[in-house]
């Protein structure tokens, strides 16, 4: 159940990204930033030709409410705004970056635009939105799932700034710039810290069968089509799996290469006489046994030491008739 | 089969074969053949991809994602034969009913006699055909014989055993004990129906239908000093795992305040508790206080005692709390916010059951008023696209609630984006049963006709009903009135085709509402001819069906479509049903069918029409009258009848 609790993702927020890395003076890791940017602002300008309204250009992050949105928004506001000595280091990594790109001067100017549009953005939301609460609880936020948040989002930005899931209506684009504010205040119960250890599992107790059994009976299990019912008599183990194997079912006799079905004289070394009727029937029983391909291995050689335990118990009677049993 | 199977052989022959090529630029340099860019490819490394594991299930789910529903056929898990589909919503019930009971007889039979079922022709094996063991095997006092009673699930049975053992003084191991407990308190100390016994299907389906609605009332009630409580009692040390067996038992089948009783006996003994007992423990605080801000006081308790003792808390806990919040009132608003919040610092993702608690805190539904739909619309905005699992049983209930909300606030849109997060991947069968099923499509067919075009709402008709959704009365008036006002009358012949397929002729004002739409205005011939034979068909049904009382109206009605449909002779019989029904007759019928018969030329009829009228001691008698004189040509005999009519009936009374 734990697994598929961590199979939903909710963070899905993608915005600007210099916040977390405030302090580092890497040009790298800025020009990772600022690649974030390039592609931010690309997508802003089909933004912009996609909708009319001129105060659209808050770029779509904003305009999904989630609490991350918000935090890394405040945060890189707070960064933004606490360290000013940033500016410059900014702008020669734009001017840097710039130069990479083909239209240099343009991009330069487009670059340090950006820069001063997310500035104003950021400062009027501080002012225009009531984030006291966000910025008293930053020191929270600054503990919880950037890391988690940080590496995801870079990684829907490196694709071709197609990162979002899809592209949204109109009507719903302008909902949600209209709709400006989060979700849910920010405040938590701060009772619990975050942990990163897992607990073993346990094995399922009657209580674990029950609460699955409830599951399944509450969703709608049936299959909607032919295909569907048969993925489900493949999962129990009724039907056939595509595409056949002709040998599933077989696994242990993959393994097994076929000298040892084959050659089994090797069980005749020790046990048995060398010579006289018991060898000569032995030799018979080895020459059907490799014929034969529905018997195991293990099989094969039960059947052998059988024999074999079958004449050492007879052994008188061969004795009187004078077979040697050497 | 073959085809599809053929292709995929063929498709990784294929792949194979490049696969085979690359090896050989690697192995030798044989030049012959290749072109010369090949060889140049050659030269540089070449990266084998590595070979990537499939599921077992892969091709069929490829296969299965070009599929997609169609809508003009019943579900896939019935019969495809035209007496075996289900036509209405109760023959879906009892069909698939039909088919869970002839599954359960199958494996009764199968597992009950399994001397019949000994040869196996599957290869390979398939263990889930093979009979199982229901019976008990084991008869000694013995704890292997304890251990097959658990796992067959025979309370008293095992509880019989348990005390033979302790009787005998043989030691139990702790393990088994768990599990007995564990047993009891699952099933309230009573032996569960085992499948295929008579009633089992009935009160398993009942159980499912009620289980929403009773969810806070348990079917079975936890009685004093059961077998639970003395096992437990008598046990020399008693671990987490009992008491939370205890606990839980305790609080799923009713027995609140014991619960915490049993739980401050664990908090005094300080034995460690887990995360099971907190989220009962949880769930169950509002039942144990009054008064809201003592729940939550409580609720935050235990959690702290959760902090306390290091239990990380799961979904289920959070869940728990967010129901609980439910009952607290107005706290509930500012503290289930709160809680989501929690919930996402610690990484725990919220399911669908959390955000339906939040939808019903923030729009308790009468007594808010015009709330907006901002919380809805937000939410929907964060989940959009996402596919979810049933993690929580109560995750069901959010799409009815959703839509429940954009209901209430006629907001199409926002009803769109519900139903867009349905049809994402394998949501919808997050939509829960049957119940819930109709009751969801209920909802977004009402906001559809309430608020769309009568096409859109004709088009969604047609994808929704019957494959997904069995329109109830309630539905129908509603698409009624969808097609009333856009003034798409000229469906209502094939609506009532519908109606009657679906079996909805049941509802007399459901009927009325149709006769009152048809006999609305005058329409086109060719209309008027189909609602005629609409009309005549809605009388054959009032007269079969017994328990249908005609009303006046739908009498009138009748009377009315069939008039203009100059169908003189029918409706001259609708007049006699006035009488044996004891209908009035209104005054606008009278005359119309007055003036159809002087169109007609039938002055017989016209005279026996004005002593209809007079034996109802209707006072548009004299007017009838003097109108029939007027206007139809009579003998003698008739006239002095009518003059007498006229007379008698004397000026019309103010």
């Amino acid at each position: 159940v734990s697994d598929v609790i961590q199979n939903l993702s909710f963070c899905k927020s993608t915005e600007t990204h210099y916040a977390p890395k405030s302090g580092k003076e890497n040009l790298l890791d800025l020009l990772g930033a600022m690649k974030v940017e390039v592609t931010n602002k690309r997508k802003l300008k089909s933004l912009k030709t996609k909708s009319e309204s001129a105060t659209n250009y808050a770029p779509k992050p904003s305009a999904i409410e989630s609490t991350f949105s918000m935090f890394q928004k405040a945060t890189a506001a707070d960064t933004s705004s606490e360290s000013g000595t940033l500016e410059p280091d900014l702008v020669a990594a734009a001017s840097a970056a710039a130069a990479t790109l083909p239209n240099s001067r343009q991009a330069e100017s487009e670059l340090l635009q950006q820069l001063r549009r997310r500035k104003d953005l950021t400062e009027a939301q501080k002012k225009g939105n009531d984030l006291g609460d966000i910025i008293a609880d930053m020191k929270v936020g600054k503990k919880f799932s950037r890391q988690n948040s940080w590496p995801s989002n870079q990684i829907r930005f490196d694709e071709d700034g197609q990162g979002y899931t899809h592209d949204r209506g109109i009507a719903s684009e302008l909902a949600s710039v209209r709709k400006r504010k989060k979700l849910f205040p920010s405040k938590r119960l701060n009772i619990f810290s975050p942990v990163t250890d897992k607990d073993t599992a346990e094995s399922p107790t009657l209580w674990d069968i029950a609460f699955v059994n409830e599951l399944s009976f509450s969703t709608n299990q049936m299959p909607r089509n032919v295909l569907e019912e048969m993925i489900q008599w493949t999962k129990e183990g009724k039907l056939w799996e595509y595409p056949i194997n002709n040998e599933s079912g077989l696994e242990e006799e993959v393994g097994i290469s076929f000298t040892e079905h084959v050659f089994l004289e090797k069980h005749l070394e020790e046990g048995f006489p060398r010579q006289g009727p018991v060898r000569h029937f032995m030799e018979l029983v080895v020459a059907g046994l490799s014929r034969n391909p529905y018997l195991t291995v293990q099989q094969k050689k039960e059947h052998i030491s059988w024999f074999r335990d079958y004449f050492h118990q007879k052994a008188e009677v061969l004795n009187e008739a004078d077979v040697c049993l050497s | 089969m073959a085809a599809p199977c053929w292709h995929v052989g063929h498709h990784i022959r294929r792949n194979a074969q490049s696969l085979r090529v690359n090896i050989e630029h690697l192995a030798g340099n044989r030049a012959f053949g290749w072109t010369p860019a090949v060889h140049q490819q050659a030269k540089e490394s070449v990266i084998l991809p590595r070979k990537k594991a499939w599921s077992k299930e892969a091709v069929l789910e490829t296969l299965a994602s070009t599929l997609n529903r169609d809508s003009t056929a019943y579900p896939y898990q019935f019969q495809d034969d035209p007496y075996l589909s289900p036509r209405t919503a109760t023959e879906f019930k009892l069909y698939s009913l039909a088919q869970d009971s002839g599954r359960s007889a199958a494996r009764y039979f199968v597992n009950n006699h399994p001397k019949f079922f000994t040869k196996d022709f599957a290869e390979p094996h398939i263990p889930c055909l093979m009979p199982e063991t229901v019976s008990l095997l084991l008869e000694e006092v013995s704890e292997e014989a304890l251990k097959e009673r658990i796992t067959l699930r025979k309370v008293t049975a095992a509880v019989d055993m348990y005390d033979q053992l302790l009787q005998t003084g043989t030691a139990v191991s702790m393990e088994t004990t768990h599990e007995l407990l564990d047993l009891i308190c699952l099933y309230c100390d009573r032996n569960p129906v085992q499948e295929g016994e008579a009633g089992a299907e009935e009160e398993k389906e009942g159980r499912r239908m009620t289980s929403r609605r009773g969810a806070d009332v348990p079917r079975l009630s936890w009685t004093e000093n059961n077998n639970a409580e003395r096992i437990f009692y008598l046990l020399p040390e008693r671990d987490t795992r009992c008491y939370s067996a205890v606990i839980r038992g305790m609080v799923k089948h009713g027995a609140y305040a014991k619960a915490f009783s049993v739980y401050s006996d664990m908090l005094n003994n300080r034995t460690p508790g887990d995360v099971h007992i907190f989220n009962a423990l949880i769930s169950a605080a509002p039942e144990v206080r009054d008064g809201y801000s003592e729940r939550w006081d409580l609720i935050s308790e235990l959690l702290n005692h959760m902090k306390q003792q290091e239990i990380h808390p799961n979904l289920l806990t959070f869940n728990s709390v967010l129901k609980s919040l439910r009952q607290c009132g107005s706290l509930a608003r500012s503290y289930s916010p709160q809680t989501l919040n929690e919930m996402k610092a610690l990484g725990i993702a919220p399911s669908l059951a959390s955000y339906d608690h939040i939808l019903a805190v923030f729009y308790k539904s009468v007594s808010s008023g015009p709330s907006n739909s901002d919380v809805l619309q937000n939410l929907m905005t964060e989940l959009e696209g996402q596919s979810f699992t049933c993690v929580d049983p109560d995750d069901v209930l959010f799409f009815s609630s959703a839509m429940k909300v954009c209901l209430d606030n006629k907001d199409l849109e926002l009803g769109y984006r519900v139903q867009s997060l349905v049809e994402v991947g394998e949501n919808w069968r997050l939509l829960g049963d049957s119940v819930q099923l109709s009751i969801y499509y209920g909802r977004f067919f009402n906001l559809l006709c309430m608020m769309e075009d009568v096409d859109v709402v004709l088009r969604w008709y047609k994808q929704m009903v019957p494959s997904l959704y069995y329109p109830n009365a309630q539905g129908m008036k509603h698409l009624l009135q969808a097609l009333d006002t856009d003034g798409r009358l000229d469906l209502l012949p094939d609506i009532w085709t519908d109606m009657k397929t679906l079996g909805l002729y049941n509802r007399a004002d459901l009927l009325e509402q149709l006769l009152g739409l048809m006999a609305g205005e005058e329409h086109s011939p060719e209309l008027q001819e189909a609602f005629a034979v609409c009309a005549l068909d809605v009388k054959s049904v009032f007269e079969e069906k017994a328990g249908l009382e005609w009303s006046a109206s739908s009498l009138s009605h009748v009377t009315t479509l069939l008039l203009r449909a100059s169908k003189a002779q029918q409706a001259w019989d609708m007049l006699k049903l006035f009488k044996a029904h004891n209908r009035i007759p209104s005054e606008a019928l009278l005359n119309s069918f007055l003036s159809v018969c002087q169109r007609d030329g039938a002055s017989e009829r016209a005279v026996e029409l004005v002593q209809l009228s007079a034996a109802f001691c209707l006072t548009s008698t004299s007017g009838l009258a003097s109108r029939a004189l007027a206007e139809f040509d009579l003998n003698q005999e008739q006239r002095l009848v009518l003059a007498g009519l006229e007379a008698a009936a004397g000026p019309p009374s103010d």
